[in-house]
């Protein structure tokens, strides 16, 4: 009615193909060389957090299309892990063997594992639409504790699933870390998510986080689109328990425990709720956490309590400051830096204190691996009280982005030398 | 024949009758207003209508199509699109993409081709954004297009609400108080384009306002509701000298 289509010059069917076949092909040449530098210079427990961190890249870029994209809560993502590598775990048990013997060729067991991701994306897809389908009634906090409870469900079914070892768990082969695989689904989580965001089918995704109602009287199939959104990610999340599995050599209802879930929530809302390459790079970098906690040596309870409540004093303080002061940067900052210095030396102190009392220095000392999910929460605290949008915000990053940030940031250090 | 037919719609909340045994019909073309006190109604008509609400008894048809039949979206679909009172825009995306997400309902590639980023996807979402910029442009938000809509002033967000609606390509286009929150001049302006909406586009155009000189020189047919009900209809100016509405609601 008021425009016309336009007529375009370049055609775009034909663009589109060549510059999908070209970012297809680099990306699998990119994996393949992750791959071979991760493999030939690396230790083998280095090549391990390699593919981990692709895994978790995959994790939170697919929880970002249903969490920060389509702005369904769900708090259960580690649920469709775990039935992508239940999947594959079944099957290979039952099928590995005979495929083994009957086809002998090269990469067989990249072959494998290729044959079960489809089936993993099969699964967890189906369970996505399940679990998408109540949260066509459900909002907000209810759909949280729907999706946490289909989490609880299927790693306890895991338990009693004996064929599998039940709790023990069991065994998988092929044994293997396919670092190209493990990439290639990271690059494919994100380019999905971009090219969506980039059609008016991602402007519909969008419709239903932003206004359910306006996007309803709009048009938008909001059932529809809420249940495209779990079979998405959650393929994905499949998808990435079938590598996980063949690279964990066994799997237990353990691995799958809920804290994974929060933990990669956390990573979704750290790099900034809808930002593909914030959950990108919070997933990247945040896995490997727990890793380092694990490093740490044991410490004194005394310490630990020492330590939550001084940091939530100067948590606490910090924030009052930064929210009430109009002092000039350069000053804000030099105070700022004060208070952490003074809730440090806080924090010693009160630990030293706290020792003295029996009942807590007869506690135990904690091993750093029990510190994860402290370290997260306390991360998600401090986030949203200094930057509830995350780290990226809603915003891409590119180096577009970068500019206009360093442009904000620049004249406002300018200003406060010349004053 | 007549494009919208209500037919004794009512709506119960509880005790509350918000819409009794409204009746009223909308030819094709034309501009109505529907006025009256604060909580007479109105607003609830255009939930009715659009599908938000279902009626406890009476119906609703649009082109020969039983409304209560329908879902909200494929309301939408069948021609019958709208503004809200409190301005429901999604905020955090850009005055272009809003009017985009209008175009939704006329896409032409699937949402594999979406994610593929397929040439049909890509065609498809030019056209809608050339589309979109084409009818921001005819609505004078040219200058707009890449401003997140949260951030702009009321009047303009108005104006925003309007566009999507119209990039549905709707055949019936409510407009629930437009003019709320505009200075004069931009209410002088927004009649002009509610008009020309009208007058280039054919189309049915229902209007809810408080601005009586807004909906007296923009209306060619006015309906009055009063508690739910309807105390008159007709030209503007039967209505003005109509003693029931100067009681219940133009006092004086
Ligand atoms: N969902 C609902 N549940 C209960 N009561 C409702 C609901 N929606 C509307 N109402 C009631 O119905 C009545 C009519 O409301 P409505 O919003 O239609 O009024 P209105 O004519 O649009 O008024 P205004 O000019 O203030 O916008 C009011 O008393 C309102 O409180
Ligand atoms: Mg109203």
């Amino acid at each position: 009615m008021v425009a016309s289509p336009p007529v375009s010059k370049s055609n775009p069917v034909a663009k589109s193909l060549v510059s999908g076949i070209l970012s297809a092909v680099g990306c699998v040449a990119l994996a393949f060389l992750v791959q071979y530098i991760s493999g030939q210079f690396l230790s083998s427990y280095a090549n391990g957090l390699v593919f981990q961190a692709a895994t978790f890249v995959t994790l939170a870029v697919s929880l970002n299309i249903v969490n920060g994209i389509t702005g369904q809560f769900s708090i259960g993502h580690y649920a469709f892990f775990q039935i992508g590598a239940y999947t594959t775990g079944a099957l290979s048990l039952l099928f590995w063997k005979k495929f083994q013997g009957a086809a002998n060729v090269p990469m067989q067991e990249d072959i494998w594992i290729v044959l079960m991701m489809f089936f993993g994306i099969i699964t967890s897809a189906f369970a996505g639409w399940i679990v998408g389908l109540p949260s066509l009634r459900l909002r907000g906090d209810y759909l949280a504790i729907v999706t946490l409870g289909f989490g609880e469900i299927i790693r306890i079914s895991a338990e009693n699933f004996t064929f599998m070892g039940g709790a023990t768990g069991t065994k998988i082969a092929p044994e293997k870390t396919v670092v190209w695989l493990a990439w290639l689904l990271a690059f494919a989580a994100i380019g999905l998510s971009r090219n969506l965001l980039k059609s008016v089918h991602g402007l519909a995704f969008l419709s239903v986080r932003e206004d359910e109602i306006a996007a309803t009287a709009m048009g938008v199939n909001i059932t529809r689109t809420k249940v495209a959104a779990f079979v998405i990610g959650s393929a994905f999340a499949g998808a990435a328990g079938v590598l996980y599995a063949h690279q964990q050599t066994f799997i237990s209802p353990d691995l799958f425990k809920m804290d994974g879930s929060f933990i990669v929530l956390t990573m979704v809302i750290f790099g900034g709720t809808g930002s593909i390459t914030g959950s990108a790079l919070a997933g990247a970098s945040l896995f490997y956490l727990p890793e380092a906690l694990r490093e740490l040596p044991p410490v004194p309870f005394a310490s630990l309590v020492g330590i939550v409540l001084g940091l939530i004093a100067t948590i606490g303080a910090l924030k009052r400051y930064s929210d009430q002061s109009h002092a000039k940067t350069s000053v804000k900052a030099a105070t700022m830096i004060g208070i952490i210095v003074v809730g440090i030396v806080f924090m010693a102190i009160l630990g030293k204190l706290l020792s003295f009392v029996p009942s807590i220095s007869a506690h135990a000392p904690i091993q750093g691996s029990q510190l994860r999910l402290v370290v997260f929460a306390v991360t998600l605290i401090v986030l949203m009280l200094f930057r509830p949008q995350g780290v990226f915000a809603h915003h891409e990053f590119s180096w577009k982005w970068l500019r206009s940030v360093l442009a904000r940031v620049l004249p406002k250090q300018k200003e406060g030398l010349s004053s | 024949m007549s494009q919208l037919v209500l037919d004794k719609a009512t709506i119960k909340f509880g005790g509350l009758t918000a819409v009794n045994q409204v009746c009223f019909e909308l030819e094709q073309g034309m501009i109505f207003g529907l006025i009256g006190p604060n909580g007479a109604g109105k607003t609830t008509c255009f939930n009715l209508i659009t599908g938000l609400y279902k009626p406890t008894s009476g119906s609703i048809t649009f082109d020969g199509h039983d409304l209560s039949q329908y879902p909200t979206y494929q309301i939408a679909a069948l021609g019958i699109s709208r503004t809200f009172q409190n301005i429901r825009l999604f905020g955090s995306l850009t005055v272009l993409e809003n009017v985009m997400l209008g175009t939704y309902l006329r896409k032409e590639s699937s949402l594999a081709s979406a994610l593929l980023h397929g040439g049909r996807s890509i065609g498809d979402t030019s056209r809608k954004r050339e589309f979109a910029t084409n009818l921001l442009n005819v609505l004078g938000l040219g200058d707009l297009l890449h401003v997140r809509s949260r951030d702009l002033p009321y009047g303009k967000q108005r104006r925003v609400e309007i566009a999507r609606a119209m990039a549905t390509n709707p055949k019936l286009l409510l407009l629930d108080e437009p003019a709320a929150g505009m200075n004069p001049q931009e209410k002088v302006a927004l009649m002009e384009d509610v008009k020309r909406l009208r007058n280039e586009f054919g189309k049915t155009i229902l209007v809810i306002e408080h601005d009586m000189k807004f909906v007296m020189n923009l209306c060619e047919q006015i309906v009055v509701l009063d508690h739910g009900e309807e105390i008159a209809r007709g030209l503007p100016a039967e209505v003005k000298a109509n003693p029931k509405v100067i009681a219940a609601y133009l006092g004086e």
